[in-house]
């Protein structure tokens, strides 16, 4: 029988020579995932590095892979630090990954650019979806965690300019592996309660790795659903996170969070007080006013003697029948003047009239003559004059033609 | 007065004082404007007052159901 050794005793005594190697033992690796796998129940990550010639297995445990500040995914370059050690159960030899960053110029930035372009494109920042924070609220929601100074910051500016807010935690981490989780969650719970009026989002400063949950697509979306409005403060003035771009209204801190939050109690009251002050004094003068046009006006003749009115109509009508009669009377005296004249010429007209001023009508068998073609001498004729009638005898005639008597 | 909240109430306070203070109106529609403002009025100061100022944890328990404890702080 030749001596053997078990595969356990091989394995270990590889192991034994790569950790007895220093330079295996701490070192940075570059690479490109790929076969990215986060097992949910243990947290542990496991994925392959590779570059143009070569790949090796690498594996982050939970402890390590919660401080990651981004989300690997497969294609990602990376920088890793870690050492090398066997899996003995499968007789495989991986890095064991201690921590990780995206690699080249500003890797993290590269990371954030990309996902910042892509939510962009998918608009999650759109600013026609930002609700209005309301102006006063009774109840204001915090998802921030509950041992932060953030926390503190934002109770004491929100008793100072309205103590009787109610503030609602939702506690959070607010970095770490868990925080982007927990975050989203503590803004749908929020939500879920209903009973707040807007939520702050928001942790004190720190590195821009100590920021990574506040742009964690997992947060964003939480922001962009939730149906109370939030406003966002993370950091400092300078740090812009996605949360901020998201949110509907970004502070610079969370003090100003706060502030944006529960407006000035005793400005919101001076408001009040002003705009009630302005609208009774209104009333009181509009009301004053026209009582003094009313006594003024109950003040006139008419009013405290209405005798007056009365009279005046009655003068007025006297006066106006005294003009009718006037007129008529000058009118009749008109007219019987015109009738006298008229009777006049006719009294002149008459044919007695015209006899008395020595004209005579003669007539013959009753006819009136007036042809002396009708008449022969010796005719007998009646000659009426005005006291009388004659009888003549016609002793010879003459008949005048164009002026001239003729025989 | 039903379905108004605060915001909307200040609004149209806001806008009640400046439609009386330009003057344009009757007395009857100026005195039906100063009643509405009243009552806004009296609406938004107990708005105001409405709350207690306590802090409270929300928690999510594993049964689903949300839970409120008060916080010290």
């Amino acid at each position: 029988m030749q001596d053997y050794i078990t595969v356990g005793m091989l394995n270990s005594y590889i192991t034994r020579l790569l950790d007895h190697d220093a330079r295996l033992q701490d070192f940075w690796l570059k690479g490109e995932i790929s076969g990215f796998r986060l097992y949910q129940q243990s947290g542990h990550i496991y994925f392959t590095l590779k570059d143009e010639e070569a790949s090796v297995s690498c594996v982050m445990f939970k402890s390590k892979g919660q401080h990651l500040t981004f989300k690997p995914e497969d294609g990602m370059e990376v920088l890793l630090r870690g050492y090398v050690s066997v899996f003995a159960r499968q007789g495989k030899y991986q890095v064991y990954v201690e921590e990780m960053q995206p690699y080249g110029t500003g890797g993290l930035f590269l990371y954030l650019e990309k996902l910042k372009a892509r939510l962009a494109a998918e608009g999650y920042f759109a600013l026609e979806k930002k609700k209005k924070i309301p102006r006063i609220v009774n109840r204001v929601g915090v998802v921030t965690s509950q041992d932060g100074a953030a926390l503190q910051d934002i109770l004491r500016v929100i008793k100072q300019r309205h103590p009787g807010v109610e503030v609602i935690l939702a506690h959070s981490s607010v970095q770490g592996n868990e925080a982007p989780r927990e975050l989203a969650q503590g803004v749908q719970i929020l939500n879920e309660y209903g009973d707040v009026d807007v939520i702050i989002v928001g942790r004190g400063g720190g590195s821009l790795e100590d920021l990574m949950a506040f742009n964690s697509e997992e947060l964003v979306y939480a922001i962009y659903h939730s149906c109370i409005p939030i406003i966002s403060g993370v950091g400092h003035e300078v740090d812009f996170t996605f949360s901020d771009l998201t949110a509907d209204l970004r502070a610079a801190t969370p003090t100003q969070a706060a502030q944006l939050a529960v407006p000035d109690f005793s400005l919101l009251q001076k408001d009040l007080t002003s705009l009630s002050k302005r609208m009774v004094r209104f009333m009181q003068r509009t009301l004053s006013n026209r009582e003094e046009r009313l006594d003024r006006s109950m003040m006139t003749k008419v009013w405290r003697e209405p005798g007056i009115l009365l009279q005046r109509q009655q003068d007025i009508l006297a006066e106006t029948g005294n003009r009718l009669k006037r007129a008529m009377e000058g009118k009749i005296q008109d007219k019987t003047h015109h009738l006298a004249l008229a009777a006049a010429g006719i009294d002149n007209l008459s044919p007695l009239k015209v006899m008395t001023r020595g004209y005579a009508i003669l007539t013959k068998d009753e006819r009136v003559i007036k042809d002396v073609s009708a008449i022969e001498i010796g005719d007998v004729l009646q000659a009426d004059l005005a006291n009388g009638r004659l009888q003549v005898v016609i002793k010879g005639k003459e008949k005048m033609k164009n002026g001239k008597y003729q025989f | 007065m039903e379905n108004i909240n605060f915001d909307t109430a200040l609004e149209r306070l806001e806008d009640i004082v400046e439609q009386l203070e330009s003057g344009q109106l009757a007395l009857e529609a100026s005195l039906a404007l100063f009643e509405e403002g009243v009552k806004l009025s009296l609406y938004c100061q107990k708005e105001l007052k409405k709350t207690d100022g306590r802090v409270q944890r929300l928690f999510k328990k594993l049964n689903g159901e949300l839970e409120l404890i008060e916080l010290d702080v």
